[in-house]
This record gives structure tokens, C-alpha cells and sequence, in this order.
């Protein structure tokens, strides 16, 4: 089964999301900052990465996911998007956001696990 | 008002004393004030130095030629009107007495009408001078006032801050004070200069419709413009249409604003919002993200996993109601509508009751408080819930961001006019970075020491804005993994 990998500085958000991917049977990795984010990732090799857009600083999930698309590391990414909005962060998927989808929070669970599995399935047919 | 009846001032100049003393009974007859000189040179004596409306000069004086005399008193007094009085009338001196400003010729000898008629004419025209020479002088009083006002309103306008430019129908410049130059940051505008296309495009496409429209509308038009980069120089630019009398488009007045500070403070309130938004929504996605969880039947969560997650959700709404209540009270405190009671208050009793309402906390951490509070320490004066909510704030921090076992030392006492505060404590400390954001709104330091310890990132905010509204002063010190001390200044009752 694949494993995901959740970064996010929420502890309930981890926990919930971690709960959810779980139940469908998904192995679930977990950081609560970009450093440890930036580990997790590069030490375990995951099949897809939830980064929530915003940690300690209002835009580090996306300084992250550019340098994991700098350094190669073309893990699909699915972004959380709490307060993209209210922060004058309205992504648009067309933008040169190196993400592959986004979710809003809060998360619904069956909103959630369709777009992990619609992710993992693209990059299974694109291989 | 009729010649006739006025009294007029006149003097005689002839050396023949029955002429003189003749012609002055007939005019102090008409009531006339007569004055005489029997020779040229008294003539010119008296008749500059008072002002006569009339004089009479006979032509051939012994001592100084009549016309002489009239020349002198002419240039003294230019209104006096002169006749020029001789048996021995010539058309040469005729025409040279005329010249020299005379105004009639009265050929001896004359009969009483005759002297009557003409001295008449010449009261009546010296009236008339003297009438135009008031008119001139208040028409020219009035153009210096008028001169003056236009120079004070022109002071007026340079002194103004804002920036006045006035364009007639042609695009030409015709006014601008010196605030309109700096704030188009353009020093080479002169009177008279097609000024529309050195004007910034956002002011010049409005004039341009104004002065381009049929009918002139009586309203102004506004723009916003970024003088400076980087929100450096902002300005707003009010342009309205000026109306001839008859309606037609006389010109257009520009009134330039600085709105640099106005536009700063916008964007400060909506970063605000912005985090104010955050710091909401964070918890309730937390929430509704349980809820979903726990109404989602596919998951097939246990009883027990449901009651954790909504006991969990129950802090997050903790948290939001305390965020609710911190923001209420900045709001009241920068709004002041909050009626504060300020009493004496005594810093060490509420010291010990602040550290009792938190007793669970501390003793849950098994943390040791070490009080050195000085013997009967003077009061301050201030209102007694804000001196409680900053002893809460700072000593629920300092158990918060304390290790398990750790130490927390407060002292109080006397410092000049001030009661100096100290509250240390051996816990998690900060980095200096964060030290410098300490007491900014929403800021929560966030280290791998911090997770799991809960906040609204208002309460040194709070703390500060108390603080400095009693005039007092907050310091911070802090080694970041070693412990924090706040000192806290607040004026003592001087009485």
C-alpha cells in the first residue's frame, strides 16, 4: 500500500488526516514543521506528500514544496489550503504553483482520500 | 451740493491796492474766505503753503512775473485753480499762462458779474477735480486691497499642504503651489507650460475628459496615484471643472492629497484581518475536520476515538473563545471605551492571589515559585482587573513555557518612582529572533519547544498595551533553552 507523507503544524490536523488515510488502508508518515517535513520525505521516499500551505511562517509549505521540486524530488504534492484566501494567497491552479491538487480545509473525509487516490493513480498511468 | 452755496477759499495776488481790495469785498460778498498778497512774492508764500481752491494772479507784478508765480503754486498745489488776471492781455501770454496750467484768463478791467461768472466756473471745476482725484485715489485704494487679498490668498495656498494645480481649457498651467511640484515630483512646471502631458497619465486622462465634455458636470473626479514605489508617496488627486459665468469650461482645479499614511494604515488593518481570519480559522477546520471524521459511518470510528476527538475539539473552541475575549479586550482598550476604575492597588497582595488562581497549573508542572516581594510596597494607581490580567498573562506564561520542575522567581519592589516587577522563570527561553517579535500581535514563538503548548498570541500584546497606558515600561531578557524575565516598571503613587 503507499505510504503518505502529511506536513502540517497542526497536531489535530496531523491526527485526523493520519486517521483518515489510515482506515483506507494507506501507511501514514508525519512531520510538524518544513524541517522535519524536508526528512521525513527525503529519508522515506513517499508515494505522495500533504503539505499544508502555512506553518510557522505564512507561505513555508510553498518555499517547501520548491525546493523539493529544485532538487528533483517530483513526489506529487497535495497542498492544504486553510487560509490561502484570507491571506491573499488565492492560488489558481494554473499558476506556477509546483503542487499537483489542493484541499480545502477543513477536510472531508471523502474529499480527501478521492484526491490522494486520483493522484496516485495518475502517476501510476503516467509511469 | 450747488457751487453757489459753497464757501470756497481764494486768494489775490495783485500789487494794485483798489483792485485787491475791490475783487476780495465782491467774493467775501458771494461768502467766499479771501486771503490777498500784494506782491509775487507773498503771492507765491501764501499760495503754497496752505492749498486755495481758487487763485487770482495779475500778470505784471513789480517784483516776480505773474506767470511765475503761477507756475510755482501749480507745481505746489496742482488742484488750485488759477486765472490769470491783466489790462495788458496778449494771445502769446494767453496760451503760455493756458500751458502753465492757468485756467482762465480774466482781462482788466472786469465787471463784478464777469469776476463772479468766472471764479464760479473755475469752484465748479475745481470741484470736479477734486472729485475725480477721490475717485481715482479709492480706485486705487481698493486695487491695493485687492492686491493684497489676491497676495494673502496666494500665501494662503503655498502654505497649504496640499497640492493646488489650475488648468484653463487649453491644457496650460496656470496656477500651482509648490506642494503640487513635490508630490509630482517634477520641479519644471512654469506658468503659462501645456502641462497635460507632464502630468501623471491617471490625472491628465481626467482633465482630458473634462475639458473634452460638452456639458460640464459640476463634480469631482478623483484618481489614486503611486508617486513613489513601495507605498513610499501615494496621492489622491481630486480634479473639478471650474465654470465660466455663462457655463462654458473655464479651467480645472487639481487639489493633491498625501494619502501615504491613510493607505498604510489600510493595509496594516487589513494584514489585521488577515491574521485575525487565520488564527479563526485554523481551529475551526480542526473542528469541523473531527466532526467530519467522526459523522463519516465509512470510518467506523470506535466510541472511544469520538470522544477524544471531541474533547479535542472542545479545546480548539476553548482556544477560540479565549482568542474572542483577548481581541474584545485590545479593542476596548484601543477604542478606551472600557470606563476604567482606578483605585490603589497594591501589587504584592495580587501577586499571591494571581499565583493561587493558577495554583493547579504550577503544581501540575511541579514548579517552584520563589517570591521576594519588598515589605509594605507602595501602590499604584491604576485600575485593579488590567493590573490582574497582566499579573495572569505574564505568570501563566511563565508556568506555560516552563520545563517540568522548573523555577519561577518574582520580585517587586521599590525602584525611585516606579514599582519594578521581575517575573523569571527557568523555562524553554527564546531566540533572540523571536525575542524582537515578542509583543506583536498574534505572534507565538514556534520552536521545537513550543509545540503543544496552546495560545492566542495576544496576551503580551495585551500586556504591553497595559503597561504603557499607565506610562510604565516592560523589558524582556531571555537565553533561549534557559528561561525568560520579564521587568515590569509601573509609576508609583505619588501621593
Amino acid at each position: 500500500m503507499a505510504l503518505v507523507a502529511i506536513i502540517d503544524d497542526d497536531p489535530d490536523i496531523l491526527d485526523a488526516s493520519s486517521l483518515v488515510l489510515k482506515s483506507k488502508g494507506f501507511n501514514v508518515i508525519t512531520a510538524s514543521n518544513p524541517n522535519d517535513g524536508y526528512k521525513i520525505v527525503t529519508e522515506n521516499n513517499p508515494d505522495l506528500i500533504i503539505l499544508d500551505v502555512m506553518m510557522d511562517e505564512p507561505d513555508d509549505g510553498f518555499f517547501l514544496a520548491q525546493k523539493f521540486r529544485r532538487e528533483k524530488i517530483n513526489t506529487p504534492i497535495l497542498m492544504y489550503t486553510s487560509v490561502s484566501k484570507a491571506v491573499g494567497m488565492d492560488f489558481n491552479k494554473n499558476e506556477m504553483v509546483p503542487v499537483d491538487d489542493f484541499v480545502e480545509k477543513p477536510i472531508s473525509p471523502e474529499e480527501l482520500i478521492s484526491k490522494v487516490e486520483a493522484l496516485l493513480h495518475k502517476v501510476k498511468e503516467s509511469r | 451740493m450747488s457751487v453757489q452755496n459753497t464757501k470756497a477759499s481764494i486768494l489775490i495776488i495783485d500789487d494794485e491796492k483798489g483792485l485787491r481790495i475791490g475783487t476780495q469785498r465782491l467774493l467775501e460778498d458771494e461768502g467766499h474766505d479771501v486771503q490777498t498778497a500784494d506782491c509775487g512774492e507773498e503771492g507765491i508764500r501764501l499760495g503754497t503753503s496752505i492749498e486755495f481752491d481758487v487763485a487770482i494772479i495779475d500778470l505784471k507784478m513789480p517784483d516776480i512775473d505773474g506767470l511765475d508765480v503761477l507756475k510755482e503754486i501749480k507745481s505746489k498745489f496742482p488742484n488750485t485753480i488759477c486765472f490769470i488776471a491783466t489790462a495788458y492781455a496778449s494771445y502769446d501770454t494767453a496760451i503760455e499762462s493756458t500751458r502753465l496750467g492757468a485756467f482762465g484768463y480774466i482781462p482788466k478791467p472786469f465787471t463784478p458779474e464777469e469776476l463772479i461768472y468766472q471764479v464760479e466756473q473755475g469752484i465748479k471745476q475745481r470741484r470736479l477735480i477734486l472729485e475725480a482725484e477721490r475717485l481715482k485715489n479709492e480706485r486705487e485704494a481698493n486695487l491695493l486691497e485687492l492686491a493684497s487679498e489676491k497676495s494673502r490668498l496666494n500665501t494662503i495656498i503655498k502654505a497649504i499642504s496640499d497640492g493646488v494645480l489650475v488648468i484653463n481649457k487649453n491644457g496650460e498651467l496656470v496656477y500651482f503651489n509648490y506642494a503640487a511640484l513635490r508630490f509630482l515630483n517634477n520641479g519644471n512646471f512654469k506658468i503659462g507650460d501645456t502641462v497635460i502631458e507632464k502630468l501623471p497619465t491617471e490625472i491628465s486622462e481626467i482633465i482630458d475628459k473634462i475639458i473634452k465634455k460638452d456639458k460640464i458636470l459640476l463634480k469631482t473626479y478623483s484618481t489614486q496615484i503611486e508617486v513613489l514605489p513601495n507605498h513610499e508617496l501615494i496621492i489622491e488627486a481630486a480634479c473639478t471643472p471650474v465654470p465660466n459665468p455663462d457655463g462654458t469650461l473655464a479651467g480645472v482645479v487639481i487639489i493633491l492629497s498625501n494619502i501615504t499614511q491613510f493607505k498604510r494604515i489600510e493595509l496594516i488593518k487589513s494584514q489585521f484581518v488577515s491574521m485575525v481570519a487565520h488564527e479563526f480559522k485554523t481551529p475551526l477546520a480542526a473542528v469541523q475536520g473531527f466532526i467530519n471524521i467522526i459523522l463519516d459511518d465509512s470510518l467506523g470510528l470506535d466510541r472511544e476515538k469520538q470522544k477524544e476527538y471531541l474533547s479535542r475539539s472542545t479545546v480548539r473552541l476553548k482556544s477560540l473563545t479565549d482568542l474572542v475575549n483577548d481581541l474584545l479586550d485590545i479593542s476596548r482598550m484601543e477604542l478606551k471605551t472600557k470606563q476604567r476604575e482606578i483605585e490603589d492597588v497594591q501589587i504584592s497582595e495580587l501577586i499571591k492571589n494571581t499565583l493561587q488562581f493558577l495554583e493547579f497549573e504550577i503544581k501540575k508542572k511541579q514548579i517552584i515559585v520563589d517570591t521576594n516581594i519588598q515589605e509594605n510596597l507602595p501602590t499604584i494607581k491604576a485600575d485593579l482587573n488590567e493590573i490582574i490580567r497582566l499579573l495572569i498573562n505574564l505568570i501563566s506564561n511563565a508556568v506555560k513555557y516552563n520545563k517540568e520542575n522548573g523555577s519561577i522567581f518574582i520580585i517587586a519592589h521599590q525602584e525611585n518612582n516606579y514599582v519594578c516587577l521581575k517575573i523569571r522563570d527557568t523555562g524553554i527561553g527564546m531566540k533572540p529572533e523571536e525575542k524582537d517579535h515578542l509583543f506583536n500581535e498574534f505572534y507565538r514563538a514556534k520552536n521545537e519547544k513550543t509545540r503543544g503548548i496552546s495560545g492566542t498570541g495576544l496576551g503580551l500584546s495585551i500586556v504591553k498595551k497595559i503597561v504603557e497606558s499607565y506610562y510604565g515600561k516592560i523589558e524582556v531578557e531571555s537565553v533561549f533553552g534557559f528561561g525568560t524575565t520579564f521587568t515590569i516598571h509601573l509609576p508609583i503613587n505619588q501621593n
